[in-house]
Parts: structure tokens; sequence; C-alpha cells
């Protein structure tokens, strides 16, 4: 690449992160060493480098000792190393003649009770980076176009809202669903929990305004086959299920909405043996009276009972150790609503999660009404046995400590989220990752929920985790708008580093094609022999490509051998003139 | 209107705040974000660590606020406030007032010369009281703006600040200023409070020098909080052996007029409760709890490892009673425990008291000046819990964050994102 020739002038700047690094590593002390070393022409240390002071002291020295180099020894790379890229591009030098050291998650936080060995470990992990910094080169910053187009996966109700707000921002959406109705869960339910309306009545009208909207392409019956491409630029071949057919499609960005499935319950409290024992989801299928009657026989229901946690929370289950959050305050609301026409309902349960807006106030009117609720241990759920068309309950109330019986007429099991069965086919699909709950996990649990690993790909709704409907709604329209970001600035940029096929080396083996995890290479026919090359807004830098390479014809741009083997020998081998750390 | 004026007004500087302000801004268009308190950050930026990966709160935040900071198309207006609003979605006419920092923020450094040379001192908010700030302060290193701001109540006029500025940036007889925003569109995120727990005196919060709430944990837990994250008792500064945390305070109560869940007070209680044994693994924890409530993704895994891997203890049953020993100041925790129907007399160095989460001070104010709604119990009213669960019943006012309601940190992210979705299709239209 592009040499920064020049002689290296690295500045090392030091961080206290309050007390968080300063309260176990000695950071003058690794600054002092810092300042001995070879290129290095200043180094201090600061209480936050990530604040704006600690920001402006960097922009300020690169300018007064000219450096053209910067290391600043903090946290985990993680969350700052695009900040310090952007301050020092922003005094003018590239972003990839900066680097970061650990200094909290890789040595004050796991070695809190061992400050001086903390402090030995700093000043070897500092020392090994400014090394690296003297071979720093720049990179070139590059940007890709994005298409104007968001492939919305999956019609329910989070696919739908995302479609809708695409296109009256003005953005073409393709809707892909498997189905042969748009609608999902929610409209198969005539009662939708917790709420007066049907599912029916939500999700009509926006499979109307979704129809009619001309920006909105809808395929059902319809699943993704092939996916290729990069941020901005992907490929997709979508296969009708029904004729087979495949038709290819170019899209920018891509919201992953492929919600959940109401888990099936079998093996649990003798479901499957007796027709009145039921889901929750099959209780809001039913269709509307004004009497609930028994699918058994037909007469009319007077002793219901409910169990929650059904295929949730059970730890080390895997797949089911999760909290599936909408069941609680359905429960409370079917319940509460259907005490108006039954004599007895009751409410087995291990603890009352209605969390939401409302939700609460359903859970006290179902108490008014005398709904009974029943708190059972976590380690002895109820026992449930059908005889002849009778159904027997047995289980140990908690609160009365007492154990108690009962002979329903009906048992609705509230039963768990859980990813759709072809959920691993999806996370391929797209490069995605799932969490223990099986669902989709996010970018960032906490700063970016619906963003997702795969750049350009998002993820909403229930896809990401158990939720109800309303708080789908919102995921669909905060993942619409991560999509229309990236459409509306039209271009992003992508990283640097990335893999290198140097042409005159290559063997043509085609052993990087099947070692890289990303599709990123392919073989370039027009050239005899043919050699590998990398779509390099694709590759994700990890270097498996070049570890594998038997011809060493791959270089890793910001991880060259010359990089890393420079890190190991100012490991092993500090020099005089700098005798911080280390036992050499 | 064109794209190039089409605006948009966000009200709050917290998490869903910014996140609305980022993904408006992101799109191209012009964004005003107020904040009434010296820095934007919000809540999030006084937590210590977050549920449930135990990320470092600061640290994930402070990109976001650098962030915010430099984006070209948001101009952030900190100390401000709503002063009247008139207009339709597409055409709002906003008077922001602009209340005096007495330090010119183009000027200002953060260089902290001034700070070292103030000679008043007074409780710090930002670490709930617990520490101390100058009159001219920052509320926390990564504060931003980064530019001090002078409290005027507490300030002497000693005039030493003033003098020692290098850049002439402190003006004692700054005035208010009110401007006029032409905006196409507001967002409402303007967060929560916590419930005053003194409204409990059962508990004893206000008298007994060991009883604290929540968030003062969070500042005393935090390496940049005022005990550099040792934590001590108020009484002695000794290190707690025994813990209790009461739950449901302020929260799902019907007396006291906050009948709903608070839906976070579960989750940061249990992680406050392993940062205890974080920090001191010979420490006895104690929950007391009405129902745990882990519904997130990943919550009910982290509820089990304080359980199992931590070994939290939890107690389901309201705490009835907190007494004090008068010569000790230890605490007794008096609790009939539920699942057992025993009453229990349960010692303890230290009670953190979780408080449930109320509206903003000031919302039923700025609620009228925006014409928008507000539920029983004095959120903002949202539109329909399908159809618009970020639409106010006011066309082109959207709400985010705990503004209609308590939310955890991805649902107030998420709802941010998608109420500058809802304000870019207004603003794409060009403003009607």
């Amino acid at each position: 690449m592009s040499g920064s020739e020049e002689e290296p002038r690295i500045g090392v700047f030091v961080c206290h992160c309050g007390h968080n690094i300063a309260g176990t590593v000695d950071v003058e002390s690794v600054s002092e060493m810092a300042m001995k070393l070879p290129g290095v022409v200043y180094a201090t240390d600061e209480m936050f480098m990530c604040s704006d002071a600690g920001q402006m002291l960097i922009r300020e020295k690169i300018e007064e000792k000219k450096l053209n180099r910067v290391v600043v020894a903090s946290c985990s790379p993680r969350m700052h190393e695009p900040t310090f890229r952007r301050v020092v591009e922003e005094a003018g030098l590239n972003r990839y003649l900066f680097d970061q050291v650990n200094l909290r998650e890789h040595v004050s936080w796991c070695h809190m009770r061992e400050p001086e060995l903390a402090t030995e470990k700093a000043k070897d992990l500092v020392r090994m980076s400014v090394a690296r910094a003297a071979k720093l080169e720049n990179l070139p910053i590059k940007k890709v176009s994005v298409l104007p187009t968001t492939m919305v996966v999956g019609g329910g109700i989070a696919g739908l809202r995302a479609s809708l707000d695409i296109a009256e921002r003005g953005f073409d959406v393709l809707l892909v669903e498997k189905d042969k109705n748009l609608g999902g869960n929610v409209a198969k339910w005539t009662h939708l929990f917790p709420s007066d309306e049907s599912g029916a009545d939500v999700i009509k009208p926006l499979i109307r305004d979704v129809k009619k909207h001309d920006r909105i392409t809808i395929l059902t019956n319809s699943k993704v086959s092939e996916f290729d491409g990069y941020i901005g630029n992907f490929g997709v071949t979508v296969k009708n299920l029904k004729t087979e057919k495949e038709q290819k499609y170019e899209v920018g960005t891509v919201i992953v909405a492929t919600g959940f499935e109401p888990f099936k319950p079998e093996g649990y409290y003798a479901y499957g043996e007796s027709p009145d024992i039921l889901t929750l989801a099959e209780l809001q299928e039913l269709p509307p009276s004004e009497q609930l009657l028994k699918p058994s026989d037909g007469k009319p229901v007077k002793k219901v009972v409910f169990i929650g946690c059904v295929g949730s929370r059970e730890p080390g289950v895997k797949g089911h150790e999760h909290c599936s959050r909408h069941c609680c305050s359905a429960t409370a609301k079917a319940a509460s609503d259907l005490r108006d026409s039954v004599d007895e309902v009751l409410v087995l349960y291990q603890d009352i999660r209605t969390y939401g807006k409302g939700h609460e106030e359903f859970h006290r009117m179902a108490r008014q009404k005398h709904v009974i609720y029943s708190k059972f241990p976590q380690q002895a759920h109820p026992e449930v046995t059908v005889t002849k068309s009778k159904i027997k309950m047995k289980w140990h109330d908690v609160l009365a400590d007492e154990d108690l019986e009962f002979e329903p007429d009906l048992v609705v099991l509230a039963t768990a989220m859980i990813p759709p069965e072809d959920v691993e086919q999806t996370t391929h699909m797209f490069s995605l990752t799932r969490s223990g709950d099986g669902f989709f996990n996010p970018e960032h649990i906490k700063l970016a929920p619906l963003t997702t690993h795969t750049a350009g790909v998002m993820i909403a709704g229930a896809a990401q985790a158990a939720k109800n409907a309303s708080e789908a709604v919102i995921d669909a329209s905060g993942a619409a708008a991560k999509a229309v970001g990236l459409m509306a600035q039209g271009e992003v940029e992508i990283e640097s580093t990335v893999s290198h096929v140097i042409p005159e080396l290559c063997s043509s083996c085609h052993t990087c094609l099947t070692a890289c995890p990303y599709g990123a290479i392919i073989m370039d026919e027009t050239k005899d022999p043919p050699i590998a090359f990398v779509t390099e807004a694709k590759c994700h830098g990890c270097g498996t490509c070049a570890a594998a390479c038997p011809s060493s014809a791959i270089v890793m741009y910001h991880s060259t051998d010359d990089q890393i083997l420079t890190m190991v020998e100012a490991f092993l081998c500090p020099t005089t003139e700098a005798e911080g750390g280390g036992s050499a | 209107m064109t794209k190039e004026t089409a605006s948009a007004l966000v009200v709050g500087g917290g998490v869903a705040g910014m996140q609305a302000a980022l993904d408006i801004a992101n799109q191209g268009f012009k964004v005003y974000l107020i904040e009434r308190s010296p820095s934007i950050g919000g809540r999030m930026a006084m937590l210590d660590k977050t549920f449930p990966t135990l990320d470092c709160s600061a640290c994930i935040l402070t990109p976001k606020l650098s962030e915010v900071s430099r984006h070209p198309n948001i101009k952030l207006m900190t100390l401000s406030e709503i002063g009247s609003v008139s207009g339709t979605a597409g055409n709002f006419k906003v008077k922001i007032r602009r209340k005096a920092r007495y330090v010119r923020e183009d000027l200002c450094s953060g260089c902290g010369d001034c700070e070292a040379n103030c000679p008043v001192e007074v409780p710090n908010e930002f670490d709930q009281g617990l520490g101390f700030r100058k009159a001219i302060f920052t509320p926390f290193p990564q504060a931003t703006p980064n530019v001090y701001t002078v409290d005027k109540e507490s300030c002497t006029d000693c005039g030493r600040c003033v003098k020692v500025c290098e850049r002439g940036a402190i003006n004692m007889d700054m005035k208010d200023k009110f401007v006029t925003l032409n905006v196409s569109t507001i967002v409402v995120a303007t967060g929560f409070e916590l419930f005053d727990v003194t409204q409990y005196p059962r508990l004893g919060y206000g008298q007994y020098p060991n009883v604290i709430n929540a968030m003062e944990f969070e500042r005393l837990i935090n390496a940049a909080g005022p005990t550099h994250g040792h934590l001590v008792r108020l009484s002695d500064g000794k290190k707690p052996k025994s813990i209790g945390f009461i739950q449901c305070v302020g929260a799902r109560d019907v007396q006291k007029g906050v009948p709903y869940c608070s839906r976070v007070c579960c989750m940061y209680s249990i992680k406050n409760a392993v940062m205890a044994l974080e920090h001191d693994p010979e420490a006895e924890v104690w929950v007391y709890y009405a129902d745990i409530r882990a519904f997130g993704k990943g919550f009910e895994e982290f509820y089990e490892m304080a359980k199992s891997r931590f070994g939290v203890r939890f107690i389901r049953g309201r705490v009835a009673e907190v007494m004090e020993g008068k010569a000790t100041h230890d605490l007794v925790v008096k609790v009939e425990d539920t699942n057992t129907s025993k009453v229990r007399l349960i010692e303890h160095d230290l009670v953190v008291i979780s408080p449930g989460v109320v509206p903003s001070t000031g919302m039923d104010t700025m609620a009228k000046k925006l014409g928008i709604e507000q539920t029983d119990d004095g959120y903002v009213e949202i539109n329909h819990s399908f159809f618009g669960p970020i639409l106010t019943k006011t066309p082109g006012v959207f709400v985010c964050g705990c503004a209609d309601g308590p939310k955890d940190i991805p649902d107030s992210v998420s709802a941010g994102s998608a109420a500058a979705m809802k304000a870019t299709i207004i603003l794409s239209q060009g403003g009607t």
C-alpha cells in the first residue's frame, strides 16, 4: 500500500478510565516507559481519553509534536476504535495509523488483585503496540453505493409495518413471505390479547395499505433461495414454492422479520391426550362465540385453567431457558375476559410478568373478577392426567403451602415463543448468529438492537427475541429507519482491513475459497491460470485465508506478517533503552 | 418546504432522544436536539453497568455522545426548554428558552482552570448528592458539550473563575435567550424520574444513613463516582457485608398512584446484586421481590445466573419495615417470606431501595404546550398500541423512550429509531 515512509513519530496516550484502569495499573509508569521506546516522541496519561478533553489532547499533540502514529492504551477497541480513528483523521492522519491497546478488559479488570503484575502486563502490551504502530501503513478509504430497495423477509405484523414505512418514505420494497397469505401469526388470532381488537382488525388495514402501495412488490408463497453480495448491493434469488420458479433481484438493504412459532408442547401436561387441552395460541384461534365451548363435545366450558411458562424458563433446556415475555399479560387478559362467561378461571404461574403499558391493570382486573391465581414451584410443575374424558390436575400452591386438585373442562397452556422451524436456514442465508433463546443476535444487545453483524441486514420483531405485537411494530419502524438511513445516504464506507491476493504468488489451488467463511473469495477466470480474487466489501478481515494459503500469496492489510511478528519480537526482546516491563 | 430546510425537533437528550436525532440526521435532515440539563446523556450516563451483559454504561454511551455532538446535521442545545408551540404537523413554530450558562460555548475549551479556582463546593446532583462539585462545573467527565456551566444559585460572584479563564469564556452577565425554530415534526423523548421513596417512611430512606436508593448505589459502585467505586456505608465508611435490595417501591402500588410495573427495577436490582458480589464475593446479598420480571432478551438467563453462579438470595415478599440499631446504624428488614409463610427479621449493613419510574418533572406543562394528551399515570398517551405505538394523538408529534411509559435501554433505543422513521416520513414529504 501507499507508504507512510517518513520516520515514525509515535504518540502514546495512556487512559486512567477514571479509576477503572488507574485503580490497578500504575498508568504513570506505563507512560514513562512508553516515552523511552523507539519512535515515541510523546507519551502521557489522561483521565478519560474518550472524553472531549482527551480527544482534543490527541489532536493538539498530533499537530504540536508532528505525530504520524498514535497509540491509545485504554479499553477494548470494540467501542472506541471508531472514536479514535475519527480523531486522528480529523487531525489529518490516515485512520489506519492508529493502534489501540486494551488495558481495561485485558488488564485491570481481570488482574484487579495483582496490581504490580498488571502494570508489567500493561507495559508489555504498550511496548508491542508501539512496535506495531511503527509499521502501520496508510490504507485507502473506500465507499460503495447503496441500491434504493429494501428486501423485507417475512410478511407478519413487523414485516408489513417495516415495508409500509419504507415505501411511505419513498424507497422501494420487496416483501417476501413464505406463506400464501400475508399477516403471520397475528392474522390467525381472533383475540389479540392484551387488546380488545381481533388480530384481523389489526392486520387487515395494514395488508390493504401494503397491497395498495405501488412501491411495494409482494411475493407470497416465496422464499429467498440464494443471497450474496454485500452492504448496498445484495443479489437475491427468490423461489416461488408453488411453481418452483426462481427470480433474481438486486437490493441495497435487508430486514429479516421472520417472527416466531408458538411452541407445540408435546410431552407437557398431557397435551395431545385430550382436545380440551390446548395452547394459548390455539385458544386465540378458536372461532369467536358468546360462550366458550369445549372442543371435545361442544358443551359450554365452566371451569378453565391456564398454565404459564410452558416451554419457557427451563434452566438447562436448550432453546427453552428464556422468558417468552408476552404470555403473562396475554393470559391475564384472556382469563379476565373469559371470567365473564365461565364459572371458574384459574391461572397457575411461577411469576406474574405483566410489565407493559396497561398490563398490570389486566392482571388487577382479572383478580377483581375472582380469577384465581395460584403459584406453583419452579421445581415441581402441576400434573395433568386424562382419564376417559375427564381432566384431573394436581399441584402444590406455594403461597398457601397446600396440595391442590381440580377438574377443569379446559386447560390452556401458555407456551413459549420459539424461532420458526426454518430458522437455521435463515441464519445461514444472511450470515446471522443466534443466542441461547434461538432468536437472532443483534449487533449490540443494548445500543444496536435492530442491526446485525452482517452490514446492511437488520432484524425486527420476534425474529430478535420473544415480544408482543406492539413491541414488534416499534422494532419494525426502527429497523426501517436503519435501512432508510443507509439508502438515503446513497453510499457507505467499507473497511479497508481486508485480505489481498498477490497475483504472482497465487498457485490457483482454491484453498482460500474453501477457507473463507464469508464467500468473499472467487477465482478470477479471466486470468490464465485463474487466480484468487477478494471481493473487499464482503471480506470481514478475519485472516483465515491468509493463514490457509500455502503459497503465502495473501496479505492481510493492517495485520501483515511483518506487523504481527514485530509485536512478538517486542514482547520477547524489550530493547535495552526501554527496560520497562517484561522479565527478559 | 424543501429538504434542505425541513427540520425536526427532538426534546430530550437521553439515549432515546439521541438515537432519534441520529437516525433523522443520518438521512440528511436537520435536527435540533434540546436538553434541559447542561449535558446530553440522560440517566444512562449515571449508571455503572448495564444488564444483562454488564457492559459499562458510560463506555458504551460515550461514542453516541460524540457522534451526536459532531454530527453536521444535529444542532445541540443544552440548558434549553420549550417555551411555547404553535402550528401543526409540517409547520410547527417552537419558541425555545435557552438558559444562561454564564460560559460561552464557543470559547470554553473545557480545560478546567475555572473549576480548580472555584472556592464553592456543593453536592453533585450527578452523583445523587453523594459527591461534591464546584459552583462552576461539568456534570461528568464525558459531558457533552464539554463546556463548563455556572450554577448561579451557589455562585458567590467572587470572580476568580472569570480571572483565570484564559479564553475569556466566562460572562456572569449572560441572560436567558429565546429562539424560535420552524420545524416540521417533533419527537418527545423526555424520559423519567425515579419515584420519591421517602413516601414510604416505614422503609427508612432519608432517616437511616445506610438505607440508600438504587441510583445512589450505582454511583457508589462506579469507578468514576464519589468513592472511586468502593462500596461503603454512608454512616461509617465500612464495607457492607450483608446487603438487602427492596423491590417494587413506588411501583405496582395503587395507593401511591403508581399502579403500573416499572419494567426495569427487577433487572437493575439483579444486576446491582451481582455487582455487589463482584465487589465483594464474601458478601451476602438478598433481594426482596413480589414477582421477578425478567422478560427481555437474555434477562431470564441473567436471573438464573445471579441465583446459581453468584448465589444471590431471593425472598418473595413485600418488606413491611426497615428498622435501625441506633448505635451501630445496622439495619433489620422485617418481611413475610410468602413462599414459606414465615415472618422473618433479617439483618443487613446496607439496604438498597429500588424505586419505580415516574414521568419526568414538567411533563404536564410540556404536554400542554405541545397539545399532546396524557394517560392517567401522567405519561404521554400513544395513538394506538398496534397502529401507532410511537404516534401521539397530535399529528406530527411522536414519542419514544420512557416519555410514554417505563422502558429498558434496548426498548428505548428501538423506539428512538422508530420515532425517527415516522418523523422522516413527514420530513421527506417536504414537511406537509
